[in-house]
């Protein structure tokens, strides 16, 4: 009786298969400046307000008009050191305008650690302190740093995971004003 | 006399309704910290790697718990306090997932395999039963004769 082989064609699957995860692996973005999907894509944002820490006192209601760079950090996170310039950057690019503007959230750090980080680091923006993980909670974080753009509607646009840079998020918000 | 009487009832009134008022809020709490536990037991750890926020003590965690907590005492049903974190976080959020649309095939295939593996152990063995009554031919028997 003829026997099949089924050997070869065992193995010809298992290749194709770790092939296709390293194309996958090869052409998915680095982990830096993720645009993720979120459920609030669309929808009126979340309340931010709370104790401030560090800025001008202030809650994301009353920065509605401008674009608003919704950031959760803690300074032991190491990708929100990076990401701090970042922001620190695209806020300078906006001042002079007034159209943007970044609101911080602290999440799960120590108000005094957060100050001196800011007096450190710059960031003239309101830093909020959310020792309950309220706002977190209400905005769906799962990780640090995680940022929201939010339109002057009021609108939450995108979500993004990983660390946003100045360049990127300046892109996003170009391309958030003409699909509006 | 029938002051006294009075007096004794009341008594036993009041000494009744507060222990209802009582024991009842204790029960009710009790109750709803349960509920909130069940709940707790079927919501992922945002912030961890397979654990439900029952399970973890990540910051998240605890404020999903009190949250939960606090929806319960506000008279929200199991399935408002699910809606509201899908709102959040998505369907995953939630360690059951949904039996309707996508979610559902998480439910569906592995029943379809498992139906497909015992129709397909089934067909072999049908196959090697038959093999193993396979009765010899009378070129089988010549053959042996021969080497006999």
């Amino acid at each position: 009786m003829k026997r099949r082989r089924v050997a070869p064609w065992i193995a010809g699957a298992v290749g194709l298969v770790l092939l296709g995860v390293i194309v996958v692996a090869a052409t998915s973005s680095p982990a830096k400046e993720r645009i993720a999907d979120s459920p609030l894509l669309g929808l009126p944002a979340p309340a931010a307000s709370g104790d401030v820490v560090s800025g001008p006192d202030g809650t994301l209601a009353e920065l509605r008009g401008k674009y608003v760079v919704v950031n959760f950090f803690a300074t032991w996170c190491v990708p929100c050191r990076r990401e701090h310039p970042e922001l620190v950057q695209f806020a300078a690019r906006h001042a002079q305008a007034g159209d943007a503007a970044v609101l911080q959230v602290v999440y799960g750090d120590r108000a005094p650690t957060v100050r001196s980080f800011i007096e450190k680091n710059g960031g003239a923006w309101t830093v909020l302190d959310d020792p309950k993980g309220t706002i977190a909670l209400d905005w769906g974080v799962r990780g640090l740093p995680e940022s929201y753009l939010v339109d002057p509607d009021g609108i939450v646009q995108a979500k993004i995971t990983g660390g946003a840079t100045a360049d990127g998020l300046d892109a996003l918000l170009r391309r958030v004003e003409r699909s509006t | 006399m029938n002051r006294r009487v009075a007096w004794l009832v009341l008594g036993i009134v009041v000494v009744v309704a507060l222990g209802f008022a009582a024991f009842g809020d204790r029960s009710s709490s009790t109750t709803r910290a349960k509920q909130a536990d069940t709940i707790s037991r079927g919501v992922r750890c945002p912030t961890c790697q397979g654990q439900s926020v029952a399970e973890s003590a990540a910051p998240a965690a605890q404020a999903i718990r009190s949250e939960i907590r606090r929806r319960i005492d506000d008279g929200e049903s199991r399935g408002e306090i699910e809606a509201y974190l899908e709102g959040r976080y998505g369907s995953d959020i939630l360690l059951t997932p949904p039996s309707e649309g996508v979610g559902g095939l998480v439910w569906v295939i592995p029943i379809v395999v498992v139906a497909g593996a015992a129709a397909g152990l089934g067909v072999a063995l049908q196959r090697w039963s038959r093999r193993a009554l396979a009765h010899p031919t009378d070129e089988d028997r010549a053959l042996v004769q021969d080497q006999l």
